[in-house]
């Protein structure tokens, strides 16, 4: 029913996409805003750790703080609202009928966006754990458990209600999502926060969670996004496919035992660490498998190609460093230095977050029935969310090869370690800078993009498909 | 995977697996660890934490210290942190049996706090601690809002701050720690790990001549083949 030029790009834009608009809508919008949050946050930090004095006075915002307020906007605003648009989208599509019981999905996420503000208000008024990427008050980890579970509900039925008897890897991988985070977190709060297990236990136990929330949560949302739109994108068949149950339980089944790769040398069982250098090794298979199936992401053209294969590049270079810096002759050398950071940007921004804007760039368009609303807002933030990952990873990995130099060597005071770094810290700020333009960019194309595809009411249902139109007007 | 049961089952095994493994695994080994009695002394340790000390654990949490601040020793030869003065032995699971809440932190900002007590330079006074936290440094934030800026009327508080330099406060006025700023201050003053257990004793370390042994070796082996 393609009745003006203008409407060219419903070509394939049909009912399943339709329907599902609204909350999909509404928990990208979240996700971007929380991205924006976000990156304010992370730059107020990252000048915090070369004028300690920026912001003092206020109790509210001290290092600690902000970085515990940037970590959870980004995770658990950013990275869930997204990853849970991007998963039910594809479940949707992939199971070849529109989204049921979406009123779950609205309630949900007005509710899991309600707790992570309560959950940020607490931690700038003191309530926060100290455990990494679980800095959530306990009192709001209930709330998000069942907004989660709400949230989801439609993909679940998507999935078993789906048309088709075969699956396809994007499928298991979001599934493994929806199913994986609640089942985390209800062990860790248990262990931690309910029944508080003793002493040291309890930083093997956060990080079982925190290695949990990368490798069955993050990683799979961002793979599920690769692994459907990269076909799709470059029209290619994806090479070794048969391998792809491979990775897949590589990673669900070795990926969190990599959990104690922060013990080493610590006051924990010594096995813990040499359990987890066995595991980082042995998830590498995962690694090379997906590389079997992903590279044709080399081969296409387009904008959300350009994300996903960023993405890829860092998703393999995270596990391989991840792998490399647990062994203890490295980490004696690495560990507690700004080099866990960088990792962690390689990890949760170079890779999972570029999956998931390739997703984006991909799914808005055949969301609202509309292109991007502004084709220079598009390039623009490709260019610079590149260019600030790329110099805030490059400026952290130099800060911490500087500060692990510095730290062995016992004739250096430690505010002396922290003098050398500052250099590459003042880097570290700028880049964030560019990353916050960036993001604000997405956020103001977001913005006008969902508002034009809210008012225009769209005749969809024509089931013909022709990529190319849509791709060429999100490049 | 087109057999959901399966696939469920599959996902449930794989977290239960790893989660038995690493925390369950972990539990069996150290959940039943006890303060150890030093006969020697009469004393157990560690000893428990005082009730002062345990709020300002809380303190400690929530400001957030532990994102720059470590409180593990690592063993000497691994890392400086011996010849840094942070503590002459490495931290072991017995010495956090007592803390609600142990915060082991992953990086190195600022130094490491888990023997600050019991280092070999001595402990931080009360005071100095406070006027660190009041003033901040080239490389630490201060926390003013840990204090308060009071008129005195009639005696000073005894808790009030002295400043070498009198310009520091408001004539008429002192700066008094705020309860949150003394808990705190005594839970960092409670971070001892000086006590040797026998699961901390360093290893000796290996002779640096590494040819030395298997030269000792042949040796020993000429002297037996002698007779």
């Amino acid at each position: 029913m393609i009745n003006a030029p203008t409407h060219a790009s419903l070509a394939e834009v049909t009912a399943i996409d339709t329907r599902g608009r609204g909350p999909l809508l509404l928990l990208l919008v979240a996700a971007v805003a929380w991205l924006v949050l976000s990156g304010i946050l992370a730059l107020i930090a990252s000048i915090q750790l070369h004028s300690p004095a920026f912001l003092a006075e206020y109790s509210w915002l001290t290092h600690g703080r902000t970085q515990a307020l940037r970590e959870t906007a980004f995770v658990y605003g950013w990275a869930a609202n997204a990853g849970l648009a991007i998963g039910l989208w594809i479940l949707a599509r992939l199971g070849g009928s529109s989204l049921r019981a979406l009123n779950w999905t609205i309630m949900g996420t007005l509710f899991w966006n309600l707790g992570v503000a309560a959950g940020l208000v607490g931690i700038a008024t003191g309530d926060m754990t100290s455990f990494a990427l679980l800095q959530l008050p306990r009192y709001v980890q209930p709330l998000l458990l069942v907004a989660y579970a709400a949230i989801a509900i439609p993909g679940v039925l998507a999935w078993s209600g789906r048309r088709m008897n075969r699956t396809y890897a994007s499928q298991w991988y979001i599934i493994a999502a929806l199913f994986l985070l609640p089942w985390l977190l209800i062990a860790v709060q248990s262990m931690l926060f309910w029944a508080p297990v003793r002493g040291t236990l309890q930083a093997v136990a956060a990080g079982w969670y925190a290695q949990g929330t990368w490798t069955l949560w993050l990683a799979p949302l961002a793979l599920a996004g690769a692994y459907y739109v990269v076909p799709k994108v470059t029209g290619r068949v994806l090479p070794s496919y048969e391998f792809a149950p491979l990775a897949f339980w590589t990673l669900i089944v070795i990926g969190a035992w990599t959990g104690g790769r922060h013990l080493i040398g610590g006051p924990v069982p010594a096995w813990i660490a040499t359990v987890a250098v066995v595991a980082s090794v042995m998830v590498l298979f995962h690694h090379v498998v997906l590389w079997l199936n992903l590279r044709v992401v080399f081969s296409g053209t387009g904008n959300a190609i350009v994300f996903m294969r960023f993405g890829f590049v860092a998703y393999l270079a995270s596990g391989v460093l991840a792998a490399f810096t647990a062994f203890r002759g490295i980490a004696a050398f690495a560990q507690f230095t700004f080099m866990t950071p960088a990792l962690e940007m390689l990890g949760l921004y170079g890779a999972i977050s570029m999956f998931f804007f390739g997703s984006i760039y991909f799914m808005m368009p055949r969301l609202t029935g509309q292109p991007w609303a502004s084709g220079a807002l598009v390039v623009g933030h490709r260019w610079l969310v590149m260019l600030g990952i790329a110099a805030g990873i490059v400026a952290l990995v130099v800060a911490g090869w500087i500060q692990g130099a510095a730290l062995l060597d016992p004739d250096l005071a430690i505010d002396a370690v922290l003098e050398r770094v500052k250099p590459a810290l003042l880097a570290s700020t700028a880049a964030h800078l560019i990353l916050l333009g960036a993001n604000l960019l997405l956020f103001v194309n977001v913005l006008q993009s969902a508002w034009a595809g809210c008012r225009a009411n769209l005749p969809a249902g024509t089931p013909f498909r022709q990529p190319a139109t849509l791709e060429a007007t999100a490049s | 995977m087109k057999n959901a049961p399966l696939f469920f089952l599959g996902l449930l095994g794989a977290v239960t697996f790893s989660w038995a493994g690493l925390v369950l695994g972990s539990h069996a080994q150290l959940g039943k660890l006890g303060p150890y009695f030093d006969e020697a002394e009469s004393l157990s340790f560690p000893q428990p934490v005082s009730g002062l000390a345990a709020r300002g654990e809380r303190v400690y949490a929530d400001l957030g210290c532990a994102a720059c601040h470590t409180q593990q020793v690592r063993r000497p030869g691994y890392g400086s942190d011996q010849e840094r003065g942070w503590g002459d032995r490495q931290s072991v699971a017995r010495d956090y049996i007592f803390r609600g809440r142990p915060l082991l932190g992953d990086a190195r900002i600022g130094p490491d706090l888990a023997n600050l007590a019991g280092r070999k330079a001595g402990a931080p006074k009360q005071e100095e601690l406070l006027r660190f936290l009041y003033l901040g440094s080239k490389t630490h934030a201060p926390y003013r809002f840990l204090f308060e800026s009071r008129e005195i009327v009639g005696q000073r508080s005894i808790h009030a701050l002295e400043f070498p330099d009198a310009m520091m406060t408001a004539p008429g006025h002192e700066i008094v720690p705020t309860e949150r700023a003394r808990t705190l201050a005594a839970y960092l003053l409670s971070l001892n790990q000086s006590h040797v257990y026998p699961e901390a004793r360093p290893v000796p370390r290996e002779e640096p001549a590494t040819e030395a042994a298997p030269a000792a070796a042949e040796k020993a082996g000429k002297a037996e083949e002698k007779p």
